[in-house]
């Protein structure tokens, strides 16, 4: 039990070098937890089946690297159509969604009005919302107006997942944002327009980039409201074609591991290029 | 209401006309209209929609008027309290692995480790990696004829015989929290490391000159700056676990035997196997309202919109 003088059965030095090692085990520990998986992904999509079922063992140690299980993707299933898919709908809601959060957050944070708040719990209802609660009236919807099957439903499917946080993020960012930059501009002359155009947008990049890649990430991820608006294979996302995969006899983990690590190309590249807006986004709470 | 917040527009507008700017009535509609029109599109009216669905049998065939006999039905049924409870289990197993996971992680890194800017952008992979993938590798890792877990515990000894964890009634569920941990532990991460961030370090100098322990110094200054984030990510990570369907859906569609059947996977078969559009849209409708008393909850216990408004 600790003591409220502090003293402890061991020295301080000990205490100190035991601090250290649990805390370099602890990040040991949770390293390897979460690098073996994309590990074996990555192993298997590069080596041919053939090499990475010699002898009965699941062989983890590239020797040969292969682009095999590519060319079988590219060959014989329709991988290429469903990534199209993928990018029409994600970067159709991505820009949207962006879209929407920009200018509501300067509205937002530049017009005064009273039920703000109620606007700010709106909001942060749907940021709290289930994506399958919400596409089973979108279904119903869709199907009512004969859209299912369509990029533009699914767009505005993804759009309405994804909005709720981007305009919560740009809110808060908008907030940071002097208005003594813009009245300064209005004492030079410039219209309200003008300003907009030359001084909040580019003030505000750093914001709304962070909201385009939670937009992104959102779409790029999403299953659930591909699967339920798409039900002709013409029209599958890549998620939910992939998906589908290993039900397959002539597709196997090799195929499968190198279809995801093709899908983890954009986020590869954010984590690696965009991790500072990333980071900005959880300040202000994150999604899903 | 569509009118009385249309006039406190118009006042707002005709406040700023007075600044003597121009275009400001078209910038007001610019800013607000896609955001009203996207609102009343895609989550007004189709959740209005479903919940008057929800008030019939067979609403899409031939609709007969059945009040809230839908409702009787799917709540008289003692199958939808086990599908609750796997909710619940599931989403308090997730959710409290990820805090932990996430909480420790973010102590450690916050430490200035050698590594940690390293392992900082490796975390972000779990978070963004889609979970078809992530799926993918784990029922790689678990699976049972070449999965390198089994081989792992078989050639250690601990096991006789490889384990299907998906397809096994007492390890799906585990499985799937495992998985699911993998993915979603960054995301409790990525917020407690910006909380901690936030600590200004004078606390923790003025604490070791005056002689606090370790100990002391995480539960009197550390801890009281994490626990509002700690309520947050356990009211919302929980929230979004219990409704989380992409990932149990794609790792045992709910079974073996609806042992991981959970009420978002329920509400998808009863959609799209069963055909039923009333019990469907009655089950949506069940855990809307479930989620509006959270957010009732949280709205009154966090005051959440006074950071903006």
């Amino acid at each position: 039990m600790a003591t409220s003088t502090g003293r402890s059965l061991v020295s301080h030095d000990t205490q100190k070098r035991l601090q250290r090692i649990a805390v370099y085990l602890t990040a040991l520990l949770i390293s390897v937890f979460t690098i073996i998986p994309v590990y074996v992904m990555v192993v298997i999509a590069i080596q041919s089946p053939a090499t990475t079922f010699a002898g009965g063992r699941v062989n983890l140690l590239p020797t040969q690297p292969s682009l095999r299980n590519f060319l079988v993707l590219l060959g014989s299933t329709d991988t290429v159509r469903y990534f199209v898919n993928s990018l029409v709908v994600t970067l159709g809601s991505t820009v949207l969604s962006t879209t929407i959060a920009v200018a509501a957050g300067y509205g937002l944070t530049r017009f005064d009005f009273t039920g703000k708040s109620l606007a700010a719990r709106a909001v942060l209802f749907s940021y709290m919302f289930s994506p399958i609660v919400l596409a089973i009236p979108l279904y119903v919807v869709f199907s009512t107006l004969g859209l299912l099957n369509s990029h533009f439903a699914l767009t505005l499917a993804l759009t309405a997942i994804s909005a709720p946080f981007c305009i919560w993020l740009m809110w808060q960012y908008f907030q940071t944002v002097p208005i003594a930059l813009e009245e300064s501009a209005w004492v030079r002359g410039a219209s309200r327009w003008r300003t907009v155009r030359d001084v909040v947008l580019p003030v505000a990049r750093p914001g709304y980039i962070s909201a385009a890649i939670f937009a992104f990430a959102v779409a790029w991820n999403d299953f659930t409201m591909a699967r339920v608006v798409m039900s002709r294979d013409e029209m599958y996302t890549i998620t939910v074609g992939a998906s589908l995969f290993l039900d397959r006899v002539s597709i196997g983990w090799g195929e499968t591991m190198a279809v995801s690590l093709l899908i983890s190309i954009p986020p590869f590249l954010i984590a690696l290029f965009l991790q500072r807006y990333l980071l900005q986004g959880f300040s202000v709470g994150g999604l899903e | 209401m569509s009118t009385a917040l249309k006039s406190r527009l118009a006042a707002a507008g005709s406040a700023l006309r007075e600044r003597d700017v121009d275009g400001t009535t078209l910038l007001l509609a610019a800013c607000f209209v896609p955001m009203l029109a996207f609102f009343v599109v895609v989550w007004v009216i189709p959740i209005v929609y479903a919940l008057g669905m929800s008030l019939f049998a067979s609403p899409v065939r031939n609709p007969e008027f059945v009040g809230l006999g839908n409702y009787a039905e799917l709540l008289g049924n003692g199958a939808f309290w086990g599908f609750l409870w796997n909710s619940v289990v599931y989403a308090v197993a997730t959710t409290g692995l990820s805090l932990v996971i996430g909480l420790g992680l973010a102590l450690v890194i916050n430490q200035r480790i050698r590594g940690g800017d390293a392992l900082r952008t490796l975390m972000i992979f779990p978070y963004l990696l889609p979970t078809l993938v992530v799926i993918f590798m784990w029922k790689f890792i678990l699976d049972p004829n070449i999965g390198i877990l089994n081989q792992f515990l078989v050639d250690a000894g601990l096991i006789d015989k490889p384990i299907a964890f998906f397809s096994t009634l007492e390890f799906a569920m585990p499985a799937v929290v495992v998985t699911s941990v993998w993915k979603f532990a960054s995301f409790a991460f990525f917020i407690l490391l910006a909380r901690l961030q936030a600590i200004d370090p004078d606390l923790y100098e003025r604490a070791r000159v005056e002689g606090a322990t370790t100990w002391q110094a995480f539960r009197d200054i550390t801890f009281p700056h994490l626990r509002g984030a700690i309520l947050i990510i356990l009211l919302v990570r929980g929230i979004w676990m219990f409704n989380k369907f992409d990932i149990i859906y794609l790792s045992t569609r709910g079974g073996p035997l609806q042992q991981t059947t959970t009420l978002p996977i329920r509400v998808y078969q009863l959609a799209f196997s069963e055909v039923n559009f009333g019990m469907a849209t009655a089950l949506a409708g069940v855990m809307f309202f479930l989620l509006a008393g959270v957010a009732v909850v949280y709205f009154r216990a966090f005051a959440p919109e006074k950071e903006v408004a």
